[in-house]
């Protein structure tokens, strides 16, 4: 520690160089932080939903084979369900404008009871669940659109051939973790349009949202739930929200490996960068270091003393970089960046730990053969040399 | 090293060697007239230059593979967004429609009636084959969950249901390996590289479709198109196993002739007998390059940081070099060479250094060319498996990018060198 002002003093010398030094590792981490947060945040996501307790069902060939609204009275009937809810994507257009908000159909008696963490006041639940053509939407959303109750709202169908002409009935309120910017109708009124149509859809539903009772395992709710329907019509596959979340984010490919490349590539490169800058310094410091082993310091404080200094400079490049990141995303909104599905994206702290780790070790890294150099530098040598 | 040996020979012998190796030669041809006008315009010779960069070598090494990895880095990302964009890319006919629901905005959302289709091929303008039949092929796509053999995790597999006709739609259709799936059989075919990333793909192999087990019996490839990431066989084996019997969902037909087309298209969207969503195939696959948008700004934001970081590198780098030369600089004004002399050998000496970098990091991407990999595509949530690309352009886009880096970085040192006091120069130690 009584060494910090004299490794101080070393970065400050070369202000330009270090400046230099510390910007490539700040600007280099802001990326690698920026792609482990990411799959941090998905993983965030899914453990997060661990805790609300619930199970998802969808047709065992996936999300995009139907399944008969009769299924969820069935599964509510079996032993360890709490609730049970309905739930289709409906993926319309609002405005002609592709926005990336979800759209649900549900069943407004039983969605407070699924969807536990979010909030809604009684006397709009109520309004809701008695207006056939309400909706309720994300607080987010509706400050993003202007939306107000009563305000009245236009889907176009894309997936399903008709508009829905909606309500609003109300704002909900959901954790850091939950979707703030999603769009609640009734299934009844849905189905009764598809049906008009005769539509195939009709009657149908897409998954079937479970909330397990506190005493019941969920592993074997799913189970009762896989057997109920194995040999009917419709076999169903029940799995954890979890494991729902994390289909999706199978579906996108190989980002893991993708990205951990890239990190791999990148903090290889920053290690030559700033392991080339900190040989740059010493080889202009030969003398100094030769004086300083002269008048009694040991090899080992030597190593200490240049590691440190390395260290340093990486560990300031850290945190401009991860410090940078963590407070864009603070303040700005992911979505400006037109990547769909990152509404809510947001930089875990393990994400900007692991960053500053790395940090760390790029200086210790950059510092070694350098410093091994200065260890053992002979004083003699040193002293002669004419830079 | 499997996948090296294979990427080297997919780059001597792969459908763009010429390109590749036209590429690379073309390249070190730039460098060479780069050099001789070099020669020519500057007094200070390159041998200098170079001589320079060997002095301190490692620390030019080291520059140098910073520069590599940052390049390649950036071409890999851009490489992947090029092979979804030509994945995406149309290769069939200008005179071909798709015929979907109204209001649908893929094939996997869109619903028709067979006895719609029946109607629909008896239109006049539809263009006929030799043997008379008209070109206009009903299509059922079911999706499908699957695992896959690599990566882990599943994806949705996209099955389509065809009639012979459909392979005359695509002209690019080649069955490479087994044969054709029998009509009225639980047969199917699919490419080989479905075959290499999902289970029960490969030929003799079974997919399950809907609790029926389809079997593999021959593999074809399709001019690398959306088509090579799908499962095709028989149109009614697969109404009548995922339960959508007498379904389609797309129409495909080819018109007579571009007067032909408009009529055919006004009939299938404004009579009220059809009332479809009738488009060409490139106004149907830019609604779907909504898919490649997520790597594609992903690609942007890691080159953009990663050459930021890169050019600090090559500053450093320089400036170090300057530092450690300030005698020479000085004696060099005083042999009179002029400012810019020395401008332009210190700019081309980290330009030199950048550009050997980008270089070495373009070539260590194309080992990974012709490699493929899959993503999802929301529009007709399924997988669409591309491969990635290393092309001219994105090779390019390497280059320039390793230009920008050695420029960028070596300007400010450069015009430190330039702007030193001849005098002072000269006294440093």
């Amino acid at each position: 520690m009584k060494f910090l002002p004299y490794l101080l003093k070393n970065v400050a010398r070369h202000k330009l160089r270090n400046l230099f030094t510390m910007l490539s590792i700040g600007v280099s981490l802001f990326l690698v932080t920026l792609l482990y947060a990411y799959l941090d945040f998905q993983e965030e996501l899914g453990k997060q939903s661990a805790d609300y307790r619930r199970l998802v069902v969808t047709h065992v060939e996936g999300l995009t084979a139907l399944m008969p609204l009769a299924v969820v009275d069935r599964i509510r009937a079996l032993p360890g369900v709490k609730a049970a809810m309905p739930l289709s994507w409906f993926g319309g257009l609002y405005q002609d404008d592709k926005l990336p908000f979800a759209q649900f159909a549900t069943d407004p008696m039983q969605c407070m009871d699924v969807w536990t963490e979010y909030r809604l006041p009684p006397e709009q639940l109520l309004a809701w669940q008695q207006d056939r053509t309400g909706c309720v939407v994300g607080n987010v959303i509706a400050e993003k659109r202007g939306w107000k109750l009563g305000d009245r709202i236009v889907l176009k169908g894309t997936i399903y051939d008709c508009n829905l002409e909606l309500t609003v009935r109300g704002i909900y309120t959901g954790p850091d973790s939950g979707d703030p910017e999603m769009l609640w109708f009734h299934y009844s009124y849905f189905d009764e349009l598809l049906k008009a149509r005769r539509a195939r859809a009709a009657g149908r539903i897409g998954t079937v949202f479970v909330k397990v009772a506190d005493e019941a395992n969920l592993a074997d709710v799913a189970r009762r739930i896989d057997e109920r329907f194995a040999s009917s019509d419709t076999p169903l596959r029940a799995m954890t929200e979890q494991a729902f979340v994390q289909s999706f984010t199978e579906m996108v490919g190989n980002v893991q490996a993708f990205i951990q490349n890239t990190a791999l590539a990148v903090v290889f490169a920053l290690v030559c960068v700033a392991a080339n800058a900190m040989a740059m310094s010493l080889r202009e410091r030969v003398r100094e270091v030769a004086v300083l082993k002269a008048i009694g310091f040991q090899r080992r404080t030597i190593l200490g003393l240049v590691l440190g200094e390395a260290m340093l400079i990486a560990l300031a490049g850290g945190i401009i970089g991860v410090g940078s990141v963590k407070l864009l995303t603070t303040f700005v909104d992911p979505s400006v960046a037109g990547i769909p599905g990152l509404t809510r994206f947001y930089v875990p702290w393990n994400s900007a730990f692991t960053g500053l780790l790395l940090a760390v070790g790029v200086g210790l890294a950059s510092g070694v053969i350098p410093a091994v150099r200065a260890a053992n530098l002979s004083v003699v040598d040193g002293l002669r040399r004419v830079v | 090293m499997d996948k090296l040996g294979d990427g080297l020979r997919e780059l001597v012998t792969g459908p763009d060697r010429w390109l590749n190796l036209g590429l690379l030669a073309g390249g070190f041809m730039v460098l060479a007239l780069l050099t001789l006008a070099a020669r020519a315009l500057l007094r200070i010779p390159l041998k200098y230059t170079l001589r320079s960069l060997r002095a301190r070598w490692v620390s030019s090494l080291m520059t140098l593979f910073g520069a590599a990895l940052v390049v390649w880095a950036s071409v890999l990302a851009f490489g992947l967004a090029a092979g979804l964009d030509h994945t995406l890319q149309v290769s069939s006919d200008p005179l071909d429609l798709l015929a979907l629901r109204k209001g649908a905005t893929a094939e996997t959302s869109s619903i028709i009636e067979e006895s719609l289709a029946r109607q629909i091929a008896t239109l006049p303008g539809i263009a006929t084959n030799q043997r008379g039949q008209p070109l206009c092929s009903p299509e059922l796509v079911v999706v499908v969950n699957k695992p896959r053999r690599t990566g882990g995790g599943h994806a949705n597999v996209l099955v389509r249901g065809v009639t012979p006709v459909a392979r005359e739609l695509r002209p690019n259709f080649r069955l490479i390996a087994g044969r054709l799936p029998r009509t009225g059989l639980r047969e199917a075919m699919t490419s080989p590289s479905m075959a290499g990333r999902f289970y029960g793909c490969r030929l003799g192999e079974s997919l399950e479709v809907w609790g029926s087990q389809f079997r593999i019996v021959g593999l074809f490839t399709c001019g690398e198109s959306a088509a090579e990431s799908e499962v095709w066989t028989d149109l009614k084996v697969l109404g009548q196993t995922s339960k959508r019997p007498n379904l389609l969902s797309s129409v495909q037909l080819r018109a007579a002739s571009p007067s032909a087309m408009a009529v055919l298209k006004d009939r299938l969207v404004n009579d009220e007998q059809f009332a479809l969503k009738a488009v060409t195939e490139a106004e149907y696959f830019a609604e779907q390059a909504v898919a490649g948008l997520a790597i594609k700004i992903v690609g942007r934001i890691i080159s953009f940081f990663l050459t930021i970081g890169a050019c600090f590198a090559v500053a450093n780098t320089m400036f170090g070099a300057v530092a450690s030369r300030a005698r020479e600089i000085g004696t060099l004004r005083a042999l009179g060479f002029s400012r810019s002399n020395i401008l332009a050998a210190f700019l081309i000496e980290s330009l030199v250094l950048a550009m050997l970098g980008g270089l070495l990091g373009c070539l260590a991407t194309l080992p990974l060319n012709g490699l493929s990999t899959g993503t999802a595509n929301w529009q007709t949530f399924s997988e669409i498996t591309f491969a990635f690309r290393f092309g001219p352009k994105v090779l390019l886009q390497g280059a320039a990018l390793s230009v920008l880096m050695g420029l960028i970085g070596g300007m400010l040192p450069a015009l430190r060198a330039v702007l030193m006091n001849t005098v002072e120069a000269l006294r440093e130690v």
